[in-house]
Parts: C-alpha cells; structure tokens; sequence
C-alpha cells in the first residue's frame, strides 16, 4: 500500500485509539471553552448585566424562586404587573429556565460558594453553549463519525447565529433550549437506531425539559413525527421505529402535560395533533404486521391491508372532525402565521410588530452562517448519498428549518443546528478524503487500455462510456485471478491533497474571523446600556436607562403606577420595581390597545384614561437628541395599529401621516400627530436645548419647529443624560374642579375665550 | 310609499333630502350598485343633511393620468359594490357605493385637498338614526395598508354599513380545475413517473433547491413584496436588511456553485483514474471555489458596509 506521506510505523492500535480519544477530549475542552469565551465580550465591554428586555423578568423571577423557594415561585400571583389586573406567573410561564439556574444556584451554595444569583443568570446560556456542543457532538457522531462530531461542535460554538441568543447576560429560554432540542434528537435519533426503549424515554425526559422550557418545543414535537411518518412512507417502518416513537411519545407527552402553562394542550391543540397521529398510525401498522406474521391466507391479508387503510382514514377524519366541533383547538396565532404570512398583520399586529419576528433576507443568512451557508447544502447531498434514518432526519430539518428561518429572523436559531452538522459533514468528507494518506490503485489491466481510448478516440464522452461496460465484467475476474485488492478511488499525489487542505483551512481561518467580528460588534450589546466612540476613538458609556428606572426606584413611592409601551414594562418591573400597565408577556391585546390609544390620542382624551388606570408616571423613550433609532416615535405607528385594531373608529392609521402619505414630526406633521400624546412628550421643550438654532430631530433627519409642543394635563418629572429615557407625572385633578387645561391656562395669566375650547374639539374628533 | 315604515323614525327636515335620496336611489339602480358621480351628484351625495352614509372612491381612470393603482384597485371596488346591490332594499338605500373620477370634477379633488388617487373615503350619516354615537360627521379614509383586494375592503367597510356586505370571493375556478387535472394526470401517469418519484435524487433536486433559494431571502421578497430589481435598473437594494428578488436568484446560485464545487471534489474526484486530469480537476475546482467565494463576499461587504474583511477582491 504506498502513502502520498509517510506515516509513522510501529503503533499499536491500542495506542493509536487511546490517542485519539485522549485528542477528542482535549478538542472537546476546548472548543467548549472557546464557545464560552467568545460569548464574554459583553461582560467584558460593558459589565455582567441582563441583556434587552424578557430576560429581565426571567432575573425576576429567578430571583424570587432563589429567595423564596419553588413553591412560592409556584404560587406567585404578580398584582404589579398588567395593573390592575395582576399576572398569575406560576401558571403562565414556561419554568424550565427558572428553575435550572434555581437548582445551580442551591449546589453552589450547598457546596459553600456564595455566586450572586445575578451572576449564574448572566453566565448560564455561555455555560448552556459548551453543553450544546457537545450535544451537537453526539448528534454528528451518529450521521458521520467523531472528527465531523468535532467539526459541529466547533461550528455550532462560535456560529453568530447561535451566539446572538446565547451571550452572557442574555437570559432567555433559548439560552438553554438549544442544547435541549439537540440532546432530544440525539435521544431520538439514538433510540431509532438501536430501537432502545431507554434512549426514547430519555429522549421522552428531556423533551419534558424542552417543553418547560421553551415555547419552541413545538418544533420537535412536529419533527419527530415528521421523520417517523416519512420513515413509514419510504417504507422502513421497523420495530425500531416502534418502539423509540413509541416510548418518547407516551413518556414524552405524559411528562409534558405536567407543565402547567402546557396542561392538555398535547390532546387538545392541532399543533400536538401530527404528534398523536402518527402514534395512532405506529400502532395500526405495528398490529397489522404482528397479525401478517400469523397468517397464512392471501384474501385475509388483502382484507387485513383494507382495514388498516380504512382504520387510519377514520382516524384522520375524526381529528378534523373533532376541530371541526371546536374539542381540539385549531392552530394558535403565532403558529398559523408561519404558513399564512399576512396572517399576522392582518390580525395579531402585536405578534407581526416584533422586530424578531420579520422575513429574514439574505445577507441576515450569510451574517450569521457564512462560510456554513455554502457547506450546508453539500452536506444534505451527501445526506441523500448515505441515506440512512438519521440522514433523513436531517434532511427533514435542513428543509423545514430553512423555510422557517426564511420566515422569522428569530427561528435563525433552530436553522443554526442543522447547518453546523451538515456543514460539519461536508467538510469532514472532503478533509477524510483529502488528508487520507493511501494513494488511489488503478487496475493494471485497465489502466493502459483507457490511456490508449483516450489517444485514439477524439470524443471524451465516448471513451467514458466504452469504459464503464469494460470495467463492470473485469472486476469479478481480477478479484478472481489476482489477489490484489481491486481498483481504488481516491487522490494522487501530495500537492493536490495540499491545495485543497490549504484552502479547506484557509476558509475555516476566516470563519474564525468572520465570527469574531461579528460577535463582538453586532451581538454583544446588552441594549441596557448602550456605547458610543469619542472623538478620540475611547468608548463612551450610554447609561440613560438605568439612570431613569434608578430614578424611579428612589424617588417615587412604591405604589405609584408607571405606563410605558410594553417593550419597557419587564425592564421598569426588574429595575425600577414599580407596577406597569402593560408589559412584554403580551397576553392581554386590549390592555395593550388601551395603552396604545392612550398614546396616540389627544391629552383631553388619554386623561381619563390615564387616571382611570391610576397611572402616576408615563415613560417615553425619545432618541432624537442622539440619534437612538429604537424609540416610541418609530414603534408609534405600531402603538396606532394595535389601538386601531380595538378602537377602528377613534384611531386611525391614515391621519398621523401627512397628506402625501409620509411619517413626519416636524412642522408639516398632521394634526393628529402634532396632538398625540406621545409626540407631545417626546418633543416637550425640545427645542429649548438648541437655545435659538435649528432644532434637529437625528433619527428622522427633520428639523423640529421653534414652537414645541405644550402639555397640560402631565408635568415633565425627569428626563436622563442624553434624553433617551422621559419621565411625565400625570398631574391630579384640578382642586377647583376646572379642567386642567383652563386652570393652566389661568396660572399663566391668559384670558379665558369662549370660542376657543369649541373650535379645538371640533378639530380633534 | 317604499319608505312609509320608515318615516315614524325620522325627524321632520328629513322629507326634504326624501328627493335627494330617490334620486341616488335610481344612480346607484342605474349604475349597477355604483353611482358614477360628478360635482353635483356628489354634493349631493355628501348633502350635510344626509341621513344615509356612503363609501366613495376618489380615482383617475383615464389612460393619460396613469394611475396604474387606480386600475389595480377599480375591479375590487366594482365587487365590493355590486355584492352590496345584493342586499334587502331597506337597508342598501342606506348606504351608496360611488366612484368620482378625477376628470369629471377636478374641483372636488381640490376642495377635499387630495393629491394622489386611488382614496376611498367613508362618510358618516349626518343625521337619522344611523348617525354615529361619537356625532362625527367627516368622512374617514380607508387604509390601503392590506393592500387593493376586495376581501379587506368589503370586510372594513361592513363596519361601516348597515349590515355586514354579503361580499364572497369569487369561486376559483380555473385554479381548482387546473388542480383537479394536474392531479388526474399524476394518477393516470403513476406508473411512468414512479420511478422518478421514487428516486432519491429528484427529492435530493428539490430539497436542495428548496433551501437554496430559502436561505437566499426568498421569503422576504414574497412577505414584503420586494420588486425584482430596482427603479434604476440596479439588482442590489441598498442596506443590510432589504432586498430585491433578483437577489434571491444570484444569491441562491451562488451558494449552488460553491456547494457543487465541494460535492464534486468530495465525490467524483477521487474516481478519476489519470492523476494528470485528476490534479488539474482539483486545481481548476479550487480555485473556482475561491473565486466565487472571494465574489459572494464582495456582494455581502455591498449590502453591508462595514464589513472588514475581504478575500481575492
């Protein structure tokens, strides 16, 4: 056997395999650590903090199951939030995140390690990444071997795509998800293959731990079935399938159901229904095999072939019936919009105005896949080579995941998983192939006679084909006559080897790169605090959240009532800890919609309201000062939609554009707009910051008129550094039981006129 | 007396505007449910003293205005119209349908201020027993936002009307014949194209299609409706978070090339028994993989700018 380089001889194969596990164990160790590093620019660049908004209340609550214990946390009835209503959190939450940093946090202080529970929050989805990798490990390993399992684990710890849900401080289902969903399918995947009942019930158990920890447990609870259907119609239906299916369902679904936010649903959703089905069929075609092997007679197994057919379209046609009736409910909102995509906008405007939940384009892919976007696909060819149940699985998942990362930016993260393995697959063939030392054998006897084809005959084509018939009978006989092993594919030479590993590497170093970058620029801004660059290039410190919501928390009373758009109602609870109207559960829409009109009215209008609410402070945020794209003026038309939707003949989308149908807020803004609540607070005393000059708005490019807005019924409490957060006190009543807006107009010294209020509420409606 | 059961509700002024009501009763029956109004017609129509509400179409028709979404949106207001003319006289007296064509009184245009076209605006009843709660006798626009099709029209307007608009889309017939064939051919020919469906290279085909041109933003163009190149003939939009359908095309096809690339030196390499032609296909497949790497990041550093890194160029 002659080598394109030379190897080392006098091995024992002991030794070799010793080596290489020690080898992937050290690989193992460090990728884990690189994924955790790379996921600590945050805490480096700004401080050990919760990132954005819903981690937030999962610190919250965290912090409560960490003080007061499980039951408790069980139990708690939240009266601050959804004021006055309340929120049951106990019942209305998925647990699992809780309760996993929970548990972490007694070991460590059973173990006398006094961690901040702040702290275990901030690093637990970078703890939860190495767990991912190597999750993503065993899955590989299953498709390929270990060396393209080590590839994954590589690409899936420092892939952007995962990474932007995962750095520190970042605290939110999906932090731990990940991990979950892969180890469920590496349960899976492991209990169809050696049909073991152990890993489908521990496939059943983590799936448990997957639905109480995520909403997107819907995701295997479709895939699953998915694949064992398409198992079934590609007619592979073993008892393999039966029994792994089988026992992650049964145990799967049982264990579910005692997540209380989950509750029957399994048995009474579509969503679960495909889930159900499919276990419904298993058993029909798993009896209809058992009485085959007992039978002997053509007509009855005929007959035997009918009634499970017929058996199984009754099944069917009782699901659709049962929906039909109203016993099982039909697809949720947020579920129905990923096959219908107007659906949302239409009718769930609160889902469809979630900046994550926008189609993704292109350069979002490349973005936070890169070099993977192009392996990806190689891989699920190679997939379809193999095709094994395991590869079907993937292809399964390459096709749906990319439509639904097509869809939503935010499933970007379920797409991620399969990209790294398939990406993993192809990659680690085409170093297999390339670093394999052992130089091709060419069948001596066929050699000369196809070199001497190709000088005599002109057409390649041709040559290939007179020896394809040629080589096909000599093998037998070379194999016969000769003990040498027969002709063997593969590489000449040490160049070539050389040219595609260099590349093969010199793709991988840029990933590197690629991924580094965009973690440290894009995906590791806590959006609590935000950075600017001085002049001098040093970085400059954002804090204006905090600073406002530190206000709140010192100087106004505990009970006093905060009204914000709902983005800033779990950030105001975890920081400021004062009751909010509304907040990012967004389980109640005309709540929503009442604060949404509240904004988007007039002030003589939102006042009833707002006292009715017993709303002490509204906050806004405003970037126009410097530049901070996120604020209420851009989410306002969102608030008017929502408002719209409950209140179509108050609110109207049309009249806070211009006439020419632009979205504007300087002095050609409409009327409506001029008047709403929340463009009075935005710009109130605006243009007194620029002294006599121009007064610019620097999201918007608009220059803002000389003459503000004025406001009557709310008085200016605070407003942070940079003016991004605004705080307005609502004024109460008038002691003298005027209105507020002549009572104003009284400690101002202007004469009351009589025709003046009259015009104006004409004007308004 | 068509109305007689009605008068008993009414304030006494209104058996002024009872003319006015006949005579935008026999439009509207003229017009097939639609009253093509002038600038008479439509003071009368919009009378301060109406007891009846009306939805009115602003809208330029005329070939020389070009006004390609007036013409886009004229058959769903036509629908939306006659599916109102369906309903019991007594409540379709109550609310007209009409279209007011911008050439056939410029005046109205200006005097409502309207400067684009199509508009549909919704007035109230000013008075009668249909009048709103709130007092508003303005008119209110609809919004274009869910785009020119008649559904969301007819299902916005029903608040409006008297009764819901009995507006059905109409059934697709060529849509489910075409079905129904399509799939009588698949059934008829099962035979012959089994062993196409049965290969696992036509779903290999498909599946690798499918998510080449997902993972390209194709759902993005279909959600947003992005057009197919740019008003200036450019295929590339401006910005990260945008993109044109063209896009979708070269985009998909590149990463279709570079995943050949590696298919090929993973798969039919190695099969090739002359060393000579096996090294120039390794070097020609590399190089054609980096090359066409080195332009995918070009495309993507285009969209976004502050992209530091580059490869060939």
């Amino acid at each position: 056997m002659s080598t394109a380089y030379p190897l080392p001889s006098g091995l024992s194969p002991a030794t070799v395999t010793n080596t290489a596990s020690l080898i992937r164990i050290v690989t193992l160790a460090l990728i884990s650590g690189a994924a955790i590093a790379s996921r600590l620019f945050a805490v480096i660049n700004f401080e050990s903090i919760i990132h954005e908004f819903d981690p937030w209340f999962n610190f919250r609550a965290t912090k409560v199951l960490a003080s007061q214990g499980f039951y408790e946390f069980w139990n708690w009835f939240d009266p601050t939030a959804w004021y006055p209503l309340g929120r049951v959190v106990g019942g209305t939450i998925y647990p699992g995140l809780m309760a996993t940093s929970g548990v972490i946090y007694n070991i460590l202080h059973a173990l006398n390690l006094p961690v901040d529970i702040r702290n275990i929050c901030v690093l637990l989805a970078p703890g939860f990444s190495a767990l991912t990798a190597w999750a993503t490990y065993m899955f590989t390993k299953e498709l390929k071997d270990e060396s393209a399992g080590l590839l994954a684990a590589a690409f899936i710890g420092i892939a952007p795509g995962y990474i932007s849900r995962s750095v520190a401080g970042s605290y939110d289902n999906e932090a731990i998800a990940i991990f979950l969903l892969m180890f469920t399918f590496y349960c899976w995947i492991k209990a169809l293959k050696q049909g073991s009942a152990f890993f489908g019930m521990l496939a059943g158990v983590f799936y448990f731990y997957m639905v109480a920890a995520w909403g997107g447990y819907a995701f295997i609870t479709n895939m699953i079935p998915l694949h064992a259907l398409t198992l079934i119609l590609m007619g592979r239906f073993t008892s393999r399938l039966y029994v792994g299916y089988s026992s992650w369902y049964a145990i799967g679904t049982l264990a579910s159901m005692q997540v209380p936010f989950v509750g029957f649903q399994p048995v009474k959703t579509s969503e679960h229904m495909a889930a159900l089905g499919v276990f419904g069929l298993l058993q029909i075609i798993a009896f209809a095999q058992l009485v085959r092997s007992h039978l002997s007679s053509k007509q009855f197994q005929n007959l035997l072939f009918v009634a499970v057919i017929g058996s199984g379209i009754l099944g069917s046609l009782a699901i659709v019936g049962l929906t039909y009736k109203g016993w099982i409910a039909p697809w949720t909102g947020r579920f129905y919009s990923l096959w219908d995509t107007g659906y949302a906008k239409k009718y769930i405007p609160i889902i469809a105005s979630v900046s994550e939940h926008q189609p993704t384009a292109w350069p979002s892919f490349f973005m936070d896949l890169q070099l993977l976007m192009f392996l990806f696909p190689a891989g699920v060819f190679l997939c379809f080579k193999q095709l094994r149940d395991e590869h079907v699985f993937v292809i399964i998942y390459a096709v749906v995941g990319s439509y639904f990362a097509g869809v939503m930016v935010r499933l970007m993260l379920t797409l991620t998983p399969v990209v790294c393995v398939s990406a993993a697959v192809a990659l680690s063939t085409l170093l297999d192939t390339y670093i394999d030392p052992v130089e091709p054998l060419v069948p001596e006897e066929a050699a000369p006679p196809a070199s001497g084809d190709d000088s005599t005959t002109t057409s390649a084509s041709g040559s290939k084909k007179a020896k394809k018939p040629a080589a096909g009978p000599s093998e037998p006989t070379t194999a016969q006559s000769t003990p040498k092993p027969r002709s063997r594919p593969g590489i000449f030479g040490l160049d070539a080897r050389l040219v595609v590993i260099f590349n093969a590497f010199g793709m991988l170093s840029f990933f590197v790169f690629h991924c580094t970058w965009v973690t440290s620029n894009a995906y590791s801004s806590p959006s609590v605090v935000l950075a600017s660059a001085n002049p001098d290039g040093s970085q400059h410190i954002i804090d204006d959240f905090r600073e406002a919501y530190y206000w709140l928390r010192q100087n106004t009373p505990e009970t006093s009532v905060v009204m914000s758009w709902w983005d800033y109602g779990y950030q105001i609870a975890g920081m400021a800890d004062r009751p909010t109207l509304v907040d990012n559960n967004t389980w109640n829409n005309t709540h929503i919609a009442t604060v949404g009109k509240a904004m988007s009215s007039t002030e003589e209008v939102a006042y009833p309201i707002l006292r009715k609410h017993d709303v002490d402070y509204v906050l806004v945020i405003f970037g126009g000062l410097i530049g901070y794209s996120g604020d209420d003026i851009n989410k306002f038309l969102w608030m008017v939609r929502i408002a719209q939707g409950v209140w179509p003949d108050e609110i109207q989308e049309p009249n806070y554009f211009t006439p020419h149908g632009e979205y504007r807020v300087d002095d050609q803004a409409s009327t409506t707009m001029k008047n709403s609540l929340m463009y009075k607070m935005s710009y109130y005393r605006f243009a007194e910051l620029f002294g006599g000059g121009q007064a610019m708005d620097r999201v918007r490019n608009q220059a803002m008129p000389k003459q503000g807005p004025t406001l009557d019924y709310l008085d200016e409490a605070f407003t942070s550094e940079n003016w991004i957060v605004r705080i307005f006190q609502v004024k109460k009543e008038d002691l003298l039981g005027r209105d507020l807006k002549s009572a104003n107009a009284f400690s101002q010294g202007k004469k009351r006129k009589r025709s003046k209020p009259t015009t104006r509420r004409r004007a308004m409606v | 007396m068509r109305f007689s059961y009605l008068l008993p509700l009414l304030p006494l002024c209104w058996a002024a505007s009872k003319d006015a009501l006949n005579t935008l009763v026999d439009l509207a029956a003229a017009g097939n449910g639609l009253i093509n109004l002038d600038g008479n017609t439509f003071d009368l129509l919009t009378s301060p003293k109406r007891n009846w509400s009306a939805s009115i179409q602003f809208t330029a028709m005329d070939q020389r205005r070009r006004c390609a979404p007036c013409r886009e949106f004229d058959p769903s207001w036509v629908e939306v119209a006659k599916a109102w003319s369906k309903t019991p006289k007594e409540q379709r007296d109550q609310h007209f349908f009409a279209t007011l064509d911008f050439d056939n009184s410029q005046v109205t245009f200006q005097k409502l201020g309207l400067q684009s076209a199509p508009v549909v605006f919704v007035y109230p009843a000013a008075e009668g027993p249909r009048q709103l709660p709130s007092g508003r006798t303005t008119p209110s626009k609809y919004d274009f936002s869910h785009g020119f099709e008649a559904g969301p029209l007819a299902e916005h307007l029903s608040n409006h009307t008297p009764i819901p608009i009995p507006y059905k889309p109409p059934f697709d017939y060529a849509g489910w014949a075409l079905t129904a064939v399509g799939g009588l051919a698949c059934l008829l020919t099962l035979r012959f194209i089994s062993p196409i469906l049965q290969s696992r290279w036509t779903w290999a085909a498909g599946s690798i299609v499918t998510m080449l041109v997902m993972v390209s933003g194709f759902m993005f163009t279909r959600i947003r409706g992005s057009p197919f190149t740019g008003g200036d003939g450019s295929w590339i939009a401006a910005g990260y978070q945008n993109q044109y359908g063209q896009e979708v095309q070269v985009i998909a096809m590149i990463y279709g090339i570079l995943a050949a690339t590696i298919v090929i030196l993973i798969v039919q390499t190695p099969k090739q028994t002359s060393p000579n032609r096996q090294r120039l296909q390794i070097y020609a497949f590399t190089a054609a993989n980096l090359l066409v790497y080195s332009i995918l990041v070009t495309i993507f550093r285009v969209k976004n700018r502050g992209y530091p890194f580059k490869l060939l160029f």
